[in-house]
């Protein structure tokens, strides 16, 4: 082959490398982001990154688009490996034409999202882009359409992760919100239907781009993003890192690390972590680390409704996917939002084989008007359906308060799960023990001589009768009560014991769950 | 004259509103006036459940009540300085004693909360300067 052939192939390899050139990468740079390709670099283990479609081209002639170059079309797509697995991944780049999505650089995203699927690997999507590209009119709408439908598809097959990395407006920010989990990087990312400019002229409020769709906002407010990260760089080793708590598709199992932490590791503080006062509360995150192979806990939505902790750990090397009350944020009560994470976290877990770990310490449903005309009563269905839906290996293990409608939320024995566990500390009761004597023993506490003295001492009493794990364990709602120093050990056992696990449900076209 | 009803924290409040601004400014769509006078009307309804003795100052940082409970400890004083994450009252809800915390540094402007008080979720208890 002539040399000159090779030199033009590399050639243009380089060009397309550089993306949109020298000036703009400094910009980007300057702005305190990554460009497009240093992300990939940082994504995939060294060497990895196999490119595809580099020589794409738009098609179109509108506007003088005709005499736009757009070096790999404003994404860069391809495969490679991340801690030895494949993963599909596409990545934006801001410098060629804004990042902006037209039909040829939806085309490429459709292309690994096809393959994705078809190889059974998770697909990582960086987004940096200013949105449709306009001058491509409906084509890149129809763009925007092919993505979404293939990230609907893809949903429960493949892992799909998102990171909001620069802007994500208008229709753009659907797809990330079809995905599983979205990162978004503080201060560089912005995610909105309808930006500043729009709402200031239709409703006249002022807004600044970071408040109304910046990293922090949909992490602590909206709720539409899962993960917070500082830079470009944590943010995609945080990705790494969630990759390896997944398994590659919804046939597998997660990948397995040897723990070193012993599985017998008894925990002698949990013996006295609960406050003597069943009113004071603890913090429910310092459970779940000493129950983690080697403390390890990766927060799923650590900013947004707090009062319901979820993430995951590894237990004996396993992934597992916790569900925890938080006592120390809105008294650990179930919620609208908490509802909504909690849910979507049991069927993000379901979808992928992942087992899951309830720990319970919960006083109820939030009460309050706000609360009703939200329609908590659809929104808490949601636990109810996610819990009973799910088939993978389900543990319980109750801590302290279980009252109610509520313990029932946190998947007790009825909703499937296989294993519940109880410390002698937990109550498991229709309420609590004052309103609870207030209903049954009205009366009685009327007509005494010392009502006072009478309804503390029917308080007492109900307490210390029906405030414990041992009525329900009669029943055999609860299959042992445990001393709480040995939980790693026996959650390791259990989760060991149900790892066979099969269960089936009746054949479906989809479930209604209530949205 | 314009009817408007709004609704606050779930109760409703019919208001009425009287533009005395004459002609409105022509850029702004006519459908625009609706949501930028209901802004007004919401101060009414958060005096009226209550009638507080003290009103919350403006500005400031203000702690609000998460949920309905009642005041247990107020761990503060009017003039203290207080830090980020300090915990400044003690409300008890949902059968717990729900530890309240500065979310910033300052000082306490103001304390509109006694032991033993009901608050309503959304009830300015503390203002931090």
């Amino acid at each position: 082959m002539a040399m000159n052939k090779l030199e033009d192939l590399r050639q243009r390899k380089q060009k397309i490398a550089l993306g949109g050139g020298v000036e703009r990468i400094e910009k980007q740079h300057a702005s305190g982001k990554l460009t497009a390709r240093e992300r990939i670099n940082l994504l995939f283990d060294e060497g990895t990154f196999v490119e595809l479609d580099a020589f794409v081209k738009h098609r179109c002639t509108n506007f003088g688009m005709e005499k736009v170059d757009a070096p790999a079309e404003g994404v860069v797509t391809g495969y490679g490996q991340v801690n030895g697995r494949v993963v599909y991944a596409f990545s934006q780049d801001f410098t060629v034409v804004g990042g902006s999505l037209g039909e040829m650089h939806a085309a490429k995203i459709c292309k690994v999202l096809d393959y994705a699927v078809k190889v059974g690997a998770p697909v990582v999507g960086l987004n940096d882009s200013g949105g449709a590209r306009i001058q491509e009119a409906v084509d890149a709408l129809s763009g925007y359409g092919n993505i979404f439908f293939r990230n609907t598809i893809a949903s429960g097959v493949i892992p799909q992760i998102t990171a909001i990395m620069g802007p994500c407006a208008g229709g753009a920010v659907y797809s990330p919100a079809l995905n599983d989990f979205i990162f978004m990087v503080d201060k560089t990312s912005q995610m909105f239907i309808t930006g500043p400019q729009v709402i200031k002229t239709v409703t006249g409020e002022e807004v600044s781009a970071e408040a109304l769709g910046g990293a922090m906002t949909h992490n602590s407010v909206s709720g539409v993003a899962q993960f917070f990260e500082q830079t470009d760089e944590a943010c995609i080793e945080e990705i790494r890192r969630l990759l390896a708590f997944l398994p590659s598709n919804n046939t597998e199992p997660a990948p397995i690390f040897e723990t070193e932490d012993d599985i017998n590791r008894l925990i002698p503080e949990f013996d006295s972590i609960i406050p003597d006062n069943p009113n004071k509360p603890y913090d429910v995150k310092d459970i779940i680390h000493a129950l983690a192979d080697g403390g390890d806990f990766m927060e799923y939505q650590e900013h947004f409704a707090k009062n319901i902790v979820t993430g995951f750990i590894r237990i004996n090397g396993q992934s597992v996917g916790v569900v925890a009350n938080q006592p120390k944020v809105l008294a650990g009560c179930l919620d609208i939002n908490a509802s909504d994470k909690a849910a979507r976290f049991v069927r993000t877990c379901d979808c992928y084989n992942i087992p899951l770990l309830n720990l319970v310490d919960v006083p109820g449903f939030l009460p309050g008007t706000a609360q009703e005309y939200g329609g908590i009563i659809r929104h808490g269905a949601k636990m109810l359906y996610a819990y009973s839906e799910a088939t993978v290996p389900k543990v319980t293990l109750i801590l302290r308060k279980a009252y109610g409608g509520s313990y029932l939320a946190m998947c007790c024995k009825e909703l499937g799960a296989d294993i519940v566990l109880a410390w002698p500390t937990a109550q498991i009761a229709v309420m609590g023990a004052s309103g609870a004597a207030e209903i049954i023993f009205r009366k009685e506490i009327k007509s005494a001589d010392d009502p006072v003295a009478e309804r503390q001492r029917i308080i007492d009493n109900y307490e210390a009768e029906f405030s414990t794990p041992y009525k329900a364990a009669e029943r055999g709602f609860v299959d042992d009560v445990i001393e709480p120093s040995s939980s790693r050990a026996r959650l390791v056992d259990a989760f060991n014991m149900l790892a066979s696990k099969r269960e089936n449900r009746p054949g479906k076209k989809h479930g209604n769950i209530p949205l | 004259m314009k009817k408007f009803n709004i609704t606050v924290n779930g109760n409703s409040y019919e208001v009425e509103v009287e533009e005395i601004g004459g002609v409105p400014s022509a850029p702004v769509a006519p459908r625009a006036a609706a949501p930028k006078a209901a802004p007004a009307p919401q101060a009414a309804p958060k005096a009226a459940p209550k009638a507080a003795p003290k009103a919350a100052v403006a500005g400031g940082s203000q702690i609000t009540a998460p949920m309905p409970g009642t005041i247990f400890d107020i761990k503060v004083k009017e003039g203290d300085t207080v830090s980020h994450g300090d915990v400044v009252l003690v409300l008890e809800a949902m059968k717990m004693e729900n530890e309240i915390a500065a979310p910033v540094d300052g000082t306490v402007a103001q304390i509109l909360v006694k032991t033993g008080e009901s608050v309503n979720g959304g009830d300015v208890m503390i203002v931090i300067e």
